[in-house]
């Protein structure tokens, strides 16, 4: 049991990483800065509930806002460049917070003992889960119920005007300007939100992990971030989780019996599902037919979206 | 103060040298982003892939190491063709996600491949002229190094005649301006672009054999850091900028170096990619800049 | 309303806009035309702030329109089309048309209101649109999925939802068969109705001579010609610019 409790923390903490990406690929920005927010909101609410002794619920939560907030400031820099150009430059972002915590030392003595990041030796003793008493179960559904939050706020973001202008932006910025959008303000504001939510899930990380290192912040983890939502496809939230489930539950756990063949198979399969479906697992059209299935596709306000012709 | 001038001008040198590997990896990416506008992110791993099988032929068969150099580069040419059809050539030209998605599979892919082969552990690669040592005064040149900066300016040289003197580079040139006036011209894109992945694909493979000859040992652990030197040299050289590309791989080749000397392993890179931003703000374009404001 | 300054944009020597200076009206429907590369789709560019000039300025409802990016000069009123197409493919016609919606002057809705709600005003605004660009029954069909003719008019759409004060149609008919330029002028002349000024830069001279009031020809860049339509028929300079370049659509 306690096996697939820890798989649903990597699921909810993989989906929420891939949620942040999906935002910003929605505006047109293939960010491989992810893991550099998740990385920073790992370290610093592992700080503050460790060396600070804060609760976890400020922790995560200062942990995020510092996330967002380098997210903010990456944001401006990385209007000037765009394609390859911004893929390369948050890659070199993301190495450089990795870098910058692989050379972090910061040990202090908490009630007799020494704790903190220690450098090359990575950060343990995140043990508030453990210390208060909480058992795996209430750590699971305490990282689902923030994976709950960032789905229903995503997924209803898409009904307004906000998702749209995303949505638009991403698909041609001329006209999205011409539009009247400010296109500097909603990629900005996307780069932040994404930022945030990495730095949630790192937070969640840390503390799911109770010891972090600068080797879990690879260019590795940067690019599941943005595999999740591209093999899950655009179209829907649900898109990224799907891929998540598909990725770490069925391909990562499942086929372990596989032994080092499965890593074989995990690239094999990438290659085939982007030559079927290059538009993601949950394309478009299955968004359309689901909401057939359900009836919900009738336009609910207006805003609805495509329903059968 | 153990630094003085001697050993950072010596740094600095042996990094230029390796710089050539550097410089002929962003050659790579920068081909076929200019041919494709697309980036094949499975580059460095067949490069890498390519010297493995350079170094199982020789060790299988006993031919002289130097063949390494030769056989490597066919071998990643093939890898390279197929990254272009499994990866690029079915998927729609539009989509800019999936085919650089498909092309991190292919990464996986081509790594497991290896790691599956050779049980995970690096292997020694035969260096050559490592017995040779020019002494100028203060200053040495590695003999393995010169080796490796002499097959680099060979084959930018072979390349450089392709492209601007065969109509085969003429091609590959047109099809990169304008696709589908290219294609009315009967210039075939697939084939064209195929070719451009052949071509940079035994690039890699001779960069990976000359990186891993350089270092003495080759293991799959080598791809990402040499596809992210890779990308950042195709940046500061400025996107599809080939002598751009060869300036900024010797570039980073040096100045890598130097900040190892300066600042230890450990932070040698955050200086690496403190210089790539300097670029990306004060010359995004890269060291050649030629963006023109055009609609 | 729209005065132009000495407006000039060089690219790397080429002249595209020379020292153009003209003005329109409010509530004129205004044609530009002139040969193939003659600075018309630059002009328009630089209007609506896609492009920076390189000299000279734009004036509109008297303020300098310096400086200020595209999404700020359709706040200031000025709204436009592309002459190839640029729809947002993969939402609906309803978004795309929501997308640009400005609510009338005095009746703005609040920024909650603006981005994460909706009223019964704007749908019933975003309906009428439709209605005007006669999309109605294809509200909520994807834009890619539309014919040509259908993309165009959501084009138009999309500029009107914007509640524009002066609307840039950059070759909207180009493309069109007789009948659809007919559906055209009189959508024109409903914007021009509506107290809309309209610029519009046209090949199809069937279209530009039956609508626009007054008609500027550019060549090279410059002003060659400015006039009522019978005037400009009737002009011999610019009969010679449009000879002097047979490919040029004006038959």
């Amino acid at each position: 049991m306690a096996f697939y409790f820890g798989l649903l923390q990597t699921i909810g903490i993989h989906t929420l990483l891939g949620l942040s990406a999906y935002i910003l690929l929605l505006t047109g920005q293939l960010s491989l800065a992810q893991v550099g927010f998740f990385a920073i909101g790992a370290y610093v609410s592992g700080i503050l509930t460790v060396i600070f002794e804060y609760h976890i619920v400020p922790g995560l939560f200062l942990g995020a806002l510092v996330g967002g907030l380098f997210a903010f400031l990456v944001g401006f820099p990385a209007l000037r460049v765009k394609g390859l150009m911004l893929v390369v430059a948050t890659i070199a972002f993301s190495e450089i917070v990795r870098l910058f915590f692989f050379n972090l030392n910061w040990r202090v003595s908490v009630n007799g003992v020494e704790v903190g990041p220690d450098s090359t030796q990575g950060f343990r003793e995140i043990r508030f889960y453990a210390a208060n008493g909480w058992d795996t179960l209430d750590v699971v559904l305490f990282v689902w119920l923030f994976v709950v939050i960032v789905m229903a706020l995503l997924w209803w973001l898409d009904r307004v005007r906000v998702g749209a202008t995303l949505r638009a932006v991403g698909a041609d910025e001329l006209a999205a300007q011409s539009s009247g959008v400010n296109i500097v303000a909603v990629k900005v504001s996307a780069m932040t939100g994404g930022g945030i939510i990495a730095g949630l899930a790192g937070g969640l990380y840390a503390h799911s992990a109770t010891y972090v290192d600068h080797l879990t912040f690879s260019v590795l983890l940067a690019t599941f971030a943005v595999a999740y939502p591209i093999l899950g496809g655009l179209s829907s939230v649900f898109g990224t989780l799907i891929a998540v489930i598909f990725v770490q539950g069925v391909l990562i756990e499942g086929m372990r019996f596989l032994g080092d063949w499965r890593n074989i198979l995990f690239g094999l399969l990438i290659i085939i599902a982007m030559n079927v479906r290059p538009a993601g697992l949950i394309d478009g059209k299955v968004v359309l037919r689901i909401r057939e299935a359900l009836g919900t596709g009738k336009k609910s306000g207006g805003e609805g979206h495509a329903e059968t012709r | 103060m153990g630094i003085d001038f001697v050993d950072i001008a010596q740094a600095i040198i042996d990094g230029l040298l390796f710089g050539s590997t550097y410089a002929l990896i962003g050659l790579g990416f920068t081909l076929i982003f200019g041919a494709m506008h697309k980036l094949n992110l499975a580059y460095a791993a067949s490069a890498i892939a390519g010297a493995y099988v350079g170094l199982a032929m020789i060790t299988l068969t006993g031919l002289p190491s130097v063949l390494a150099f030769f056989l490597g580069p066919i071998a990643s040419g093939v890898i390279g063709f197929a990254v272009y059809v499994t990866c690029f050539r079915y998927i729609p030209t539009t989509n800019m996600l999936a085919p650089l998605m498909a092309s991190i599979g292919a990464l996986f892919f081509i790594d497991e491949i290896v790691i599956h082969a050779t049980a995970g552990s690096p292997l020694s690669f035969p260096a050559v002229m490592e017995d040779i040592y020019l002494e100028f005064g203060d200053f040495g040149f590695r003999g393995d190094l010169i080796f490796v900066l002499a097959i680099s300016l060979i084959a930018m040289a072979v390349l450089m005649y392709i492209l601007f003197r065969t109509r085969l580079g003429l091609a590959t040139r047109a099809v990169s301006q304008q696709p589908i006036a290219a294609e009315l011209c009967g210039i075939a894109g697939h084939r064209t672009n195929a070719i451009t992945f052949v071509v940079t694909g035994a690039l890699g493979g001779l960069a990976g054999c000359m990186a891993a000859a350089a270092v003495g040992v080759i293991s799959p652990l080598l791809t990402v850091p040499i596809t992210v030197k890779g990308l950042i040299v195709t940046v500061i050289g400025g996107l599809g900028s080939i002598p751009g590309a060869i300036i900024a791989g010797f570039a980073v080749g040096g100045f890598e170096n130097l900040f190892l000397l300066l600042f230890g392993v450990n932070q040698r890179d955050i200086y690496v990619f403190l210089l790539l931003f300097v670029f990306l703000v004060f010359r995004p374009g890269g060291v050649f800049d030629t963006a023109i404001e055009r609609d | 309303m729209l005065k132009l300054d000495d407006l000039s944009k060089h690219f790397d020597g080429v002249r595209a806009v020379d020292g153009l200076s003209l003005e329109v009206d409010q509530g004129e429907v205004f044609g530009l035309i002139g040969p193939n590369g003659s600075g018309k789709s630059t002009t328009v560019n630089l209007i609506c702030g896609v492009l920076s000039a390189t000299r000279g300025k734009v004036t509109f409802k008297g303020r300098d329109l310096h400086g200020l990016p595209p999404h700020r000069r359709l706040n200031a009123g000025i709204s436009r089309t592309f002459q190839n197409i640029r729809l947002f493919g993969e939402l609906t016609v309803w978004q795309n048309v929501w997308i640009a919606r400005r609510d009338a002057p005095g009746r703005e809705a609040g920024f909650i209101r603006n981005w994460f709600g909706s009223s019964a005003r704007t749908r019933e605004a975003i309906e009428e649109t439709l209605v005007f660009a006669d999309l109605a029954g294809r509200a909520n069909d994807l834009a890619q999925n539309l014919a040509f003719g259908e993309q165009r008019r959501l084009e138009l759409a999309r500029a009107v939802a914007a509640r524009p004060d002066l609307i840039l149609l950059d070759e909207p008919a180009a493309g069109m068969n007789r009948e659809e330029v007919e559906d055209l002028r009189q959508r024109i002349l409903a914007l021009k109705h509506d107290g809309i000024t309209v610029l519009l830069v046209e090949h199809v001279m069937e279209l530009v001579m039956g609508v626009t009031d007054r008609i500027a020809v550019l060549n090279f860049g410059k002003l060659i010609a400015l006039g009522t339509p019978g005037e400009i028929q009737g002009n011999a300079a610019v009969r010679e610019a449009y000879l002097g370049s047979p490919d040029s659509e004006s038959a």
